[in-house]
C-alpha cells in the first residue's frame, strides 16, 4: 500500500487532525437544512437548532458526533497506526456529510437548501465535509505506520485459559457484527412512502460502518479477529451459526427482513455451487441459473401443486434430492461436451446451454414448466406440522412470517459451505485449482482432467438444484422469467465481487446484489445501469473481489500467496546477489590477509 | 506551501459564501399547494395505497402508466379531501416482470404500517406470487391488468370455478370474455372465414388466443394456423412467412402494442394485407404510430371514450398533470382501482382512526362498490371479477381508433 | 415451395445484417482474443444514432427524400457507433490487456449492459420500441413467389460489398498487413515495427463503422427498434463467427448467411416452429464448439490460445 501524498508537512498533520475532529463535532450541532423539505421532514431532526443538546443528536448526526470525538481522542492519545485510523475516520465523515448534503441539495432543489434560505441557516453538511477532507489531509501527513500485529495469545494467557479468553473474545466480536448487521439492514427504515428518505440514510450509515470497519482494521483488531477465528475454527463456525439464526430475534426481525434474507441465501447457496465451478475449477459459466431452475421446475412438478401436469405429491425432503438430483445430472450433461472447450469458447457454449433452458421453458417443454402461465400456487413447505409460512414463536418471542424458510436456508448455507470446504481441502479440490491454474500441467501431473470437470460441474450443478427447490417453495411458483440470462450474470458478479474460489465471498457478493437493490429502491430505474457500471469498475479496480482467494489475490496483483510483491522479490533477489558478488570479493583480501 | 494553504482556504471561504447566495425550491407551504392544503384536514396521518407494476425493464411503458394513473387518482382525493383526516400516497414498487422481485415488493407493501390498497399488477405470472403475500396480510388487491381466468376463479376456472384469493380484484375484463367476443365480431360481423393466430407467448397473449379460438371454431370459422412471437423480437418475417401460404383473411395477435404496430406493418409489407385484430393490449395510439394499418381492430373493456365524460375527465385530467410518459394501455383501468380503493378506504374511516386491523372492512366495501370510472361502469362480482361486461371493438381509419361496435358479450 | 424460397429470402437478408456484426466479431477476436459482448450493443446505437440524426437534425423536408437522409443517417449512426467502440476499447478494454481471461469477459458483459441501460434511460421514449423511417424506395420487389422489400435488397447488396471491401483493405493494404501481424504475434509486429494500440483501435473502428450501417439499415428494413435488438443480434453474430471460423473474414459472413438459413428454415420446418428457432442456433453454436471449434475456415491453433 502506498503512503498518500501528504500535501503538508508533517508538522501540520495533528492540528490538522484536531481541526477535523473539532470540525465534525460542529458540523453535527449545527443544522443541515434551511426548511423542511417538500417530501417531508429529513430524518434525524435535520434542522435541529445551533449548538442544542448534543446528546439528542441521532442517526447521520449521532454518527458524525461520534467520529469527532474518535478522531479527538486518537489524535491526542497514543494509538497504533494512527494515520489509517484517522484516516478512515476522515473518509467516513465525508461520506455521511457529502451523501446527505447531495440529497438535501437535490430535494431541496438547491445549493440554499444545505446554506442559507429565509433567514435560516444551516453549514451542516459543508461544515462536515470540509471536516472530513481536513481530518483526511491531516492523516496523510502522518507516517503510515504497518497495521499493528495483536498476538493470538489473548492477555498472554496460555492453555485452557487462554482458550476461554480467545473465545470470549470472538463471542464479543461476532455478537458485535451481528449488531451491526442488522442495524444496516433496518438503516433508513423499510423505504417507500414512510421512510421516504431510506436510500441516503442508508448510504450514509454504511459510510459509518465503512468509517468504524476501516479504524477497526487499522488498529490492527479485524485482522487479528480473522487470525483468532483461524486458530479456534469449530468455535467460530458454530457461534456464527448461532449469530445468522438469531438475526430473527434482532431488529431486522420483520417478515420483509426475513423475506429479503432468504432469497439472500438461495442465491448465496447457488453462488458457493457456481464457485466450485468458476472459482475452484476456473470454469466460466455463464449459464448457471439453468441448474437453479431446473432444481426448480422438478420441485414444483413434485410439490401437488394443482397446476403441475406431473401429479405426484413428495414430502419435501424427498422432493429437494429428487431436484438436487436430476440437477446434478443435467449438470454433468452439460459439462461432457465442454471438456474439449476452454476460456472464452467455453463460457459462450455455457451460455448457450443457459438460453436453450430459458427458451424451452418458455415453451412448456413436455408440459413441465408450464410455459408462460408458470406453475404458481406451490404450497409452502411442510415439516414437523408446521407450514413454513406462518409466524412461530420461539423462546417466548414471536418470530416474523417466514423465519422458517430463513432459519431452513441458514442451515442449507451452512451445509454447502461445509461442503465447500472439504472439498476445497480435499484431492479433487486441488485437482480443481491445478486445473485452473494450469490444465496442460494438471494433466502432465496425472490428474484425470476430464473426470475432474464433470464432478465440478455435476456437484455445482447438484447445489444449485437444492437452492432452487427452497427457492420455488418460497416463492410459491416456478416461472420461466427467474431464470434469464441477467442473472446468471448477477451470479457471476456476486461470485466474482464477493471473491472467487472463498466462502465468504459469495455470501457477501450475494447479499451485496440483494440487499443494496432493496434498500435503495429510489434509484430503481437507474439499477441495471449501475450493476453494468459496477462491473466495468470492479475488474478494472479490484477484479479479486473483496474477500480474495490468497493465491487469486497474488494472480491479479502480481504478488506470491503470501503477498509479497513479485517485483519486491526480484529486486531481493538481485540484491542478494549483489551482496554474494561483494562478499567474494573481499573473501579473497580476507583470505590474503589470514594467508590461507 | 503556506500561501498555497492560505489561497486555499480563501478560495473555499469565497465558495461556501457564494453557495450561501442559491437558491432553493421551498414551497411557500409544506408539501405544496398553500390554498387547498389548508383546506383538507391531515391530522390524523397518512394512509398509503400500493402500486405494484414493472417499471423498468421491457414493459415500463405500461407500468408506468398504471403508477401514473394511480398517482392522478390520489393526488385528486388529496385534492378533494376524500378520506377525512388523512393525506394519501403512492408508494410505488418495481416488480420488474419478475415473479420473486414482485413478491418483494409485496412483502415490502405488507410490513409497511398504513398501507390500505394495492394496485397491482400487470402481469399475470407475477400477480401469482404476489396474490398469497397480500391475501395473508387481508391487503386489498386491484388489478388493472391481470386478465388470466384462474385468479380469481382457480385453476378449473370453466368447469368449477372457486375464488382462490377474497381480497383480489380486477377492474379489467378477463380472456374469457374478450377473446370470445372479437371472435364472435371478426367472424360474424367481418365475415372472415380462415383466421391466422399469432401470440408473444406470454400469459396474456395465450389466454387470449386460446379463448379466441374455442370461440371461433364454435361459430365455423377456421384457424389456420397459430405462431409465436419471441418476447423482444422486432423482425418477424419468418412467422409471417409461415403464416403466408395459408392465406388467411385475418390475423388475430395476443400480445402487446408495441409488437403489434410494426407486426401489422411487415404483414402489410410482405403481401398479406389483411386486418389484424388484438385485444386490450394493442388498443393504444402508439400501434398506430408503430404501424398499424387502417382496418385494424382491437377491443377494450367499456363503452368508448367520448360517450363517457367520467373517461373525458379522466384524459384531460392526465394531460394537465403532466406525466411524462402516456397512460398507456392501463392506465384508465388503474385509475379506476385506484379510485375504488379510495372510495372503500373513505367509507371504513368515515370519521374513526385507521388502524391495520381495520384492513378487512376496505375488502368488503369494495366487494360492494359501484361507481363511473374512465372505463364505464365499475362493479365487482362474486370472484372479484369486474361486472362491466361492456365491450367496445374499435377500428383504425384515418389514422386513428374509432369505435365500431358496443355491447356485452353474451355467451 | 413458394414458403421454401421466402423462407430462403428472409434469411439471407437476417444473413446480411449479421454478416456485418459479426464481421466486428471476429476481427476483435483476432486481434485481441476478447469476446466483445458488448458489440451487439455497438449495432443498437448506431441504429439509434441514425435514428436521433432523423429525428432532430434533418429538416422536415429533408426527411422524405430518403438519398439526402439515408446517407446522413448511416454517417451518423456509423459516427456514434465508432465513437463508443473507441470509447470501449480506451478506456474498459486497453487497461486489461494482460489480465486474466474472465476480467475482460465479465467487463465486455457489464458494458453490453450498461449501454442497453444508457439507451433506455436517456434515448427519450425508448423504453418501448421506436418506430424507424424507412429510408429507402419503399416497394416491395416480386420476384416470382418471393417478395422482399427493397431495403432488404439493399441490406444484401451493402453488406456483400462491403465485406469484399473490407477482405481486400485487411489483405492487400499496409495497415491490413499490420492488422493481420498484430493477430498473429503482436511482440513480434511490435519489433516489426508495427503500434499494436494503434491497429487494435482500427480493428473496432472497423467492426463499429459496419456495425453501424448494419444497425441504420435493418432499423429502415424493420421499420421499427429497441434497445434490445443488440443483445439478439449479436448472439446470433457471434455464433455466425464461430461457425465461419473466428478470426477469418469470409468465414464470418459465409457463417452469418448460414446461420440466417438456420433461424428461417429452422423455425418453418423443424419441430417447434419459429418458437425454437433460437434453440436451433444454439445447438449450433454447442455443436460447432464441442465438435470443430476452428469452424469452417479457422486454423486449428487459433483456438488454443
Amino acid at each position: 500500500m502506498t503512503k498518500l501524498t501528504g500535501f503538508l508537512p508533517p508538522a501540520l498533520a495533528r492540528p490538522f487532525a484536531a481541526l477535523g475532529g473539532v470540525l465534525f463535532l460542529i458540523g453535527a450541532m449545527l443544522p443541515w437544512a434551511t426548511f423542511l423539505l417538500n417530501d417531508g421532514p429529513y430524518p434525524d431532526k435535520a434542522t435541529l437548532q445551533f449548538f442544542d443538546a448534543p446528546l439528542e443528536l441521532t442517526g447521520y448526526r449521532w454518527n458524525l458526533l461520534l467520529f469527532g470525538v474518535f478522531a479527538l481522542i486518537a489524535t491526542f492519545a497514543p494509538t497504533p497506526a494512527k494515520a489509517r485510523v484517522l484516516r478512515a475516520f476522515g473518509w467516513g465523515g465525508l461520506v455521511i456529510s457529502a451523501i446527505t448534503a447531495i440529497f438535501i441539495v437535490g430535494k431541496g432543489g438547491g445549493l440554499g437548501a444545505i446554506t442559507s434560505a429565509d433567514g435560516n441557516v444551516a453549514f451542516g453538511s459543508i461544515v462536515g465535509i470540509i471536516g472530513g477532507i481536513v481530518l483526511i489531509l491531516g492523516a496523510g501527513a502522518m507516517p503510515l505506520d504497518d497495521v499493528p500485529h495483536w498476538s493470538t495469545k489473548v492477555f498472554g494467557l496460555d492453555g485452557w485459559a487462554g482458550r476461554l479468553a480467545a473465545w470470549a473474545v470472538l463471542l464479543v466480536a461476532f455478537a458485535a457484527m451481528l449488531y451491526l448487521v442488522s442495524l444496516t439492514l433496518t438503516a433508513g427504515g423499510i423505504g417507500g412512502a414512510a421512510f421516504p428518505y431510506a436510500g441516503p440514510i442508508f448510504l450514509a450509515f454504511l459510510g459509518f460502518a465503512g468509517g468504524l470497519l476501516g479504524a477497526l482494521h487499522g488498529l490492527g483488531i479485524t485482522g487479528w479477529i480473522a487470525r483468532l477465528s483461524e486458530l479456534h475454527r469449530a468455535f467460530s463456525i458454530v457461534v456464527l451459526l448461532l449469530c445468522a439464526l438469531a438475526l430473527p430475534f434482532t431488529d431486522a426481525g420483520s417478515q420483509y427482513w426475513m423475506q429479503v434474507a432468504a432469497t439472500i441465501g438461495v442465491y448465496a447457496a447457488t453462488a458457493i455451487g457456481l464457485n466450485i465451478v468458476v472459482g475452484l475449477a476456473g470454469l466460466l459459466d455463464l449459464g448457471y441459473v439453468a441448474f437453479l431452475g431446473i432444481g426448480a421446475f422438478v420441485a414444483a412438478n413434485l410439490s401437488g401443486a394443482v397446476a403441475s401436469t406431473v401429479g405426484w405429491n413428495l414430502p419435501f425432503p424427498l422432493a429437494a434430492l429428487i431436484s438436487a438430483a436430476v440437477a446434478g445430472i443435467f449438470g454433468a450433461i452439460v459439462g461432457s461436451p465442454t471438456l474439449r472447450v476452454r476460456g472464452d469458447y467455453l463460457a459462450i457454449v455455457t451460455l448457450a446451454f443457459g438460453e436453450i433452458f430459458y427458451r424451452t421453458a418458455q415453451n412448456d417443454i413436455g408440459n413441465l414448466t408450464g410455459g408462460a402461465s408458470a406453475i404458481p400456487g406451490i404450497p409452502p413447505i411442510s415439516m414437523f406440522g408446521t407450514a413454513f409460512n406462518e409466524s412461530v414463536t420461539l423462546l417466548g418471542t414471536e418470530l416474523p412470517i417466514g423465519v422458517l424458510y430463513y432459519f431452513l436456508i441458514v442451515l442449507v448455507v451452512a451445509a454447502v459451505m461445509a461442503v465447500f470446504a472439504n472439498l476445497k481441502n480435499s484431492r479433487i479440490g486441488r485437482a480443481w485449482i491445478a486445473i485452473r491454474e494450469d490444465e496442460d500441467a494438471a494433466r502432465a501431473m496425472g490428474i484425470a482432467t476430464g473426470r475432474a470437470k464433470i464432478l465440478a460441474f455435476l456437484v455445482g450443478a447438484t447445489l444449485a438444484g437444492l437452492a432452487g427447490a427452497i427457492f420455488v417453495h418460497k416463492l410459491g411458483t416456478a416461472s420461466y422469467d427467474s431464470f434469464k440470462f441477467l442473472e446468471s450474470v448477477t451470479l457471476l458478479a456476486a461470485v466474482i465481487l464477493g471473491g472467487m474460489g472463498t466462502i465468504p465471498g459469495a455470501v457477501l457478493g450475494a447479499s451485496l446484489l440483494f440487499v443494496l437493490p432493496e434498500k435503495l429502491r429510489e434509484f430503481e430505474d437507474y439499477r441495471l445501469l449501475v450493476f453494468g457500471l459496477a462491473l466495468i469498475f470492479i475488474m478494472r479496480f479490484r477484479p479479486q473481489g473483496l474477500v480474495p482467494d490468497r493465491v487469486r489475490r497474488a494472480e491479479f496483483a502480481g504478488e506470491t500467496a503470501e503477498g509479497k510483491s513479485i517485483e519486491e522479490i526480484q529486486e531481493q533477489a538481485v540484491l542478494e546477489q549483489e551482496a554474494e558478488l561483494e562478499r567474494e570479493h573481499e573473501a579473497p583480501a580476507t583470505a590474503k590477509e589470514t594467508g590461507r | 506551501m503556506r500561501n498555497q494553504t492560505v489561497k486555499a482556504a480563501s478560495l473555499v471561504a469565497a465558495g461556501v459564501l457564494l453557495l450561501a447566495a442559491c437558491g432553493t425550491n421551498k414551497e411557500e407551504a409544506p408539501a405544496g399547494g398553500g390554498d387547498n392544503q389548508a383546506a383538507c384536514d391531515t391530522s390524523k396521518g397518512t394512509l398509503v395505497v400500493g402500486v405494484i407494476s414493472p417499471q423498468s425493464g421491457e414493459l415500463s411503458a405500461l407500468g408506468l402508466g398504471i403508477k401514473n394513473a394511480t398517482d392522478l387518482a390520489v393526488n385528486q382525493a388529496n385534492e378533494k379531501c376524500t378520506v377525512k383526516g388523512y393525506k394519501l400516497v403512492v408508494q410505488a414498487e418495481d416488480d420488474q416482470k419478475n415473479p420473486q422481485i414482485g413478491a418483494q415488493a409485496a412483502t415490502k407493501l405488507a410490513s409497511t404500517p398504513g398501507v390500505v390498497g394495492v394496485v397491482s399488477t400487470l402481469n399475470s405470472s407475477v400477480s401469482q406470487s404476489v396474490q398469497p403475500i397480500l391475501d395473508q396480510a387481508g391487503i386489498l388487491q386491484i388489478s388493472p391488468a391481470n386478465t388470466n381466468d384462474t385468479l380469481t376463479k382457480g385453476e378449473n376456472f370453466d368447469t368449477a370455478p372457486k375464488r382462490p384469493y377474497k381480497t383480489y380484484f380486477r377492474t379489467c375484463t378477463v380472456d374469457s370474455l374478450q377473446g370470445p367476443y372479437a371472435a364472435d365480431y371478426l367472424i360474424d360481423k367481418a365475415g372472415k372465414k380462415n383466421i391466422a393466430i399469432i401470440t408473444d407467448g406470454l400469459t396474456y397473449g395465450e389466454g387470449l388466443a386460446d379463448t379466441f379460438t374455442k370461440e371461433a371454431e364454435k361459430k365455423g370459422a377456421k384457424i389456420v394456423t397459430r405462431q409465436k412471437i419471441g418476447e423482444k423480437d422486432t423482425d418477424f418475417s419468418s412467422q409471417i412467412a409461415a403464416v403466408k401460404p395459408f392465406k388467411p383473411d385475418a390475423v388475430y395477435y395476443g400480445g402487446q402494442y408495441p409488437q403489434a404496430g410494426p407486426l401489422s406493418k411487415q404483414l402489410a409489407g410482405a403481401g398479406l394485407n389483411v386486418p389484424l385484430m388484438g385485444g386490450d393490449g394493442i388498443f393504444d395510439d402508439n400501434f398506430i404510430k408503430l404501424g398499424g394499418k387502417d382496418g385494424d381492430l382491437a377491443t377494450s373493456v367499456g363503452a368508448p371514450t367520448e360517450e363517457l365524460d367520467s373517461a373525458k375527465a379522466f384524459v384531460d385530467a392526465y394531460g394537465k398533470a403532466g406525466y411524462k410518459e402516456g397512460f398507456s394501455a392501463y392506465g384508465a383501468f388503474a385509475y379506476d382501482a385506484a379510485n375504488a380503493i379510495i372510495t372503500s378506504l373513505s367509507k371504513t374511516v368515515g370519521d374513526k382512526e385507521w388502524s391495520d386491523s381495520m384492513r378487512a372492512d376496505p375488502v368488503k366495501n369494495t366487494q360492494e362498490y359501484s361507481g363511473e370510472g374512465a372505463t364505464g361502469k365499475v362493479a365487482f362480482d362474486e370472484y372479484g371479477d369486474s361486472t362491466n361486461k361492456v365491450l367496445t371493438v374499435y377500428q383504425v381509419s384515418g389514422g386513428k381508433w374509432d369505435p365500431v361496435q358496443t355491447g356485452e358479450f353474451g355467451g | 415451395m413458394g414458403t421454401l424460397l421466402q423462407q430462403i429470402a428472409n434469411g439471407i437478408v437476417l444473413g446480411a445484417t449479421i454478416g456485418l456484426i459479426a464481421l466486428g466479431y471476429t476481427m476483435v477476436y483476432g486481434i485481441i482474443q476478447l469476446i466483445n459482448f458488448a458489440h451487439g450493443e455497438v449495432f443498437m446505437v448506431g441504429a439509434f444514432g441514425g435514428l436521433a440524426i432523423y429525428r432532430w437534425v434533418l429538416p422536415e423536408s429533408w426527411q422524405e427524400q430518403w438519398y439526402i437522409a439515408l446517407p446522413l443517417m448511416l454517417l451518423g449512426g456509423v459516427l456514434v457507433a465508432v465513437v463508443i467502440a473507441v470509447l470501449m476499447e480506451r478506456f474498459a478494454y486497453r487497461p486489461l490487456r494482460n489480465a486474466p481471461r474472465l476480467a475482460p469477459l465479465i467487463t465486455a458483459l457489464g458494458v453490453s449492459v450498461a449501454l442497453q441501460e444508457a439507451i433506455r434511460l436517456w434515448f427519450p421514449d425508448a423504453d418501448a420500441a421506436q418506430p424507424f423511417p424507412r429510408v429507402f424506395i419503399d416497394k416491395q420487389i416480386d420476384l416470382g413467389p418471393i417478395e422482399i422489400s427493397a431495403s432488404g435488397l439493399l441490406l444484401i447488396v451493402v453488406s456483400i460489398v462491403l465485406s469484399i471491401l473490407l477482405q481486400a483493405y485487411v489483405s492487400q493494404s499496409r495497415m491490413g498487413r499490420a492488422m493481420r501481424a498484430t493477430s498473429q504475434d503482436r511482440d513480434t509486429a511490435r519489433l516489426m515495427g508495427v503500434n499494436p494500440d494503434r491497429v487494435i483501435v482500427l480493428t473496432f473502428v472497423l467492426g463499429a463503422a459496419l456495425a453501424g450501417v448494419a444497425g441504420v439499415l435493418y432499423g429502415s428494413y424493420i421499420t421499427n427498434v429497441d434497445n434490445s435488438i443488440g443483445f439478439q443480434n449479436g448472439i446470433f453474430a457471434f455464433t455466425a463467427a464461430v461457425l465461419g471460423g473466428i478470426g477469418s473474414l469470409r468465414g464470418a459472413v459465409i457463417g452469418a448467411f448460414i446461420i440466417g438459413l438456420i433461424k428461417t428454415l429452422g423455425g418453418q420446418y423443424l419441430p417447434g416452429g419459429t418458437q425454437y428457432d433460437y434453440v436451433w442456433i444454439f445447438v449450433v453454436l454447442i455443436l460447432v464448439l464441442v465438435f470443430r471449434p476452428q469452424g469452417l475456415f479457422g486454423d486449428v491453433e487459433r483456438v488454443r490460445a
